[in-house]
């Protein structure tokens, strides 16, 4: 084999990525060949001395960095996300400049529309119209019911991201009827993961003009013993300005093993409430 | 990478962790300059999440990690200042009197041959840190440099020769 052939293996030798045929093929050449043992020699001496350079490591701060810029590009494509959904007004801005620019003509299309739309309405839905609507409504009824149902059953369940999907569900209902009520604050009180009483407050938030729910969020203070779920109260009773709750948190702070942080919380809310 | 790209950006930190200390190095053996150095690993990390959109997938993740790292470098060079050379901001041997013989050899072969790698032309160099020390295949090499694997090979030979050369040439000029 040639020198050439030879020396284009140097690279594979170096890393030791020859297979045992082309080793054995480098190795017979350089037996008989000195320039290119010695080229191969040279070659090899400052490769392997490279390794004396040892890994640096950086300092803590880049980690730092890194970490607060991938929490602020999450928070950043949240944004992004809100401003996907007004794909919808961009959509609503581009049917706008098909508006023809003069009102007459507005009026007139206006006009023409109107009358496709109730001409055709009209034909369609006359002899079917009072059928229909007694089926929607059975039909919307059914479909109430029965996420109220899911609800109650989730909510019962033992796992507790069971019971997180029972609350999160339960929020999407319009009018929740005071059986959910009840179970949300029963959750509430007495659900042994912390997390998911957590959720229970921001879920009955939503309902707080229900007539049971102040009252149930002032209450279940005394019965909270996990700082998180205390401030996450305590915040919710100041968000909707519950004046019942400066007697309940008199009585909070009034207690020795407050955690200082809900304890501070508790003053500020006391503060903000009266 | 896949999982960042559809999305879940938390994954970046995986990533992160098992590549910082290694790009870390490599821009370091590049710029000579920690600084630079830790802010161009947070550059790259920051382009991989603005165009995580474009990682296809078919090539390795470290392959197209470097081609961000590689164009971070270039722009990061654009803007650069006269660097300040790598063995200059490396500890030096305070007092040779405290340190035993071999000590001082070694230490003597560390600063020389930084100084050899920062005298090689910032192509060979590149190409040599990714064969050596970023623990890349000599075809993810070519796949990353867009050149076939023979080159690569024959530029990794070279870069090794020059570098022997320049190590010489410095040995020669220091007196123990």
């Amino acid at each position: 084999m040639t020198c050439e052939k030879i020396i284009e293996q140097f690279a594979d030798h170096l890393t030791g990525d020859l297979d045992e045929k082309s080793l054995a093929e480098v190795q017979a050449h350089l037996s008989s060949c000195p320039s290119c043992r010695e080229e191969l020699e040279s070659l090899s001496a400052i490769w392997t001395k490279l390794g004396v350079l040892r890994l640096e490591l950086p300092g803590p701060a880049l980690r730092q960095r890194f970490y607060s810029m991938l929490e602020a590009f999450k928070e950043g494509l949240g944004e992004e996300e809100e401003q996907k959904a007004s794909i919808g007004e961009r959509v609503s801005a581009w049917l706008g400049n098909l508006m023809p620019r003069r009102p007459v003509y507005q009026l007139a299309l206006s006009i023409l529309f109107l009358a496709i739309g109730l001409g055709g309405g009209f034909l369609l839905t006359e002899r079917s119209r009072t059928a229909s609507k007694i089926e929607v409504a059975a039909l919307t009824q059914e479909v109430k019911d029965l996420r109220q149902t899911t609800i109650m059953s989730l909510l019962q369940q033992k796992s507790p991201s069971d019971r997180l999907m029972g609350v999160s569900w339960s929020t999407q209902l319009q009018q929740p009827d005071e059986k959910i009520i009840a179970t949300l604050l029963e959750t509430l009180n007495h659900d042994s993961n912390a997390n998911v009483r957590i959720a229970a407050a921001e879920a009955l938030y939503l309902f707080y003009d229900h007539p049971q729910v102040k009252d149930g969020l002032v209450r279940s203070l005394a019965l909270q013993t996990s700082p998180l779920v205390q401030l996450t109260l305590i915040d919710l009773l100041v968000e909707i300005r519950e004046r019942r709750a400066v007697e309940a948190l008199r009585i909070l702070i009034q207690n020795e093993k407050l955690n200082p942080r809900v304890k501070k919380r508790a003053e500020l809310g006391l503060a903000q409430l009266s | 990478m896949e999982e960042v790209r559809d999305g879940r950006v938390e994954k970046l930190a995986v990533l992160f962790e098992r590549h910082q200390v290694m790009l870390y190095n490599f821009f370091l053996r590049l710029t000579g300059n920690r600084n630079a150095s830790e802010d161009l690993v947070q550059e790259v990390f920051f382009r991989i999440l603005k165009y995580r959109k474009t990682y296809q997938g078919q090539s390795k993740f470290t392959v197209w990690m470097y081609q961000v790292a590689r164009n971070a470098h270039v722009d990061h060079l654009r803007k650069q200042k006269p660097e300040v050379p790598l063995d200059e901001q490396f500890t030096e041997i305070s007092s040779t009197e405290t340190l035993p013989a071999e000590k001082m050899d070694a230490e003597i072969d560390v600063a020389l041959l930084r100084r050899a790698l920062d005298q090689l032309p910032l192509k060979k160099r590149e190409i040599l840190l990714l064969s050596r020390f970023q623990e890349m295949k000599y075809k993810d090499i070519a796949e990353l440099l867009g050149c076939n694997i023979g080159s690569v090979k024959s530029a990794v030979h070279r870069a090794i020769k020059d570098l022997g050369k320049i190590y010489c040439q410095l040995q020669g000029g220091i007196t123990l």
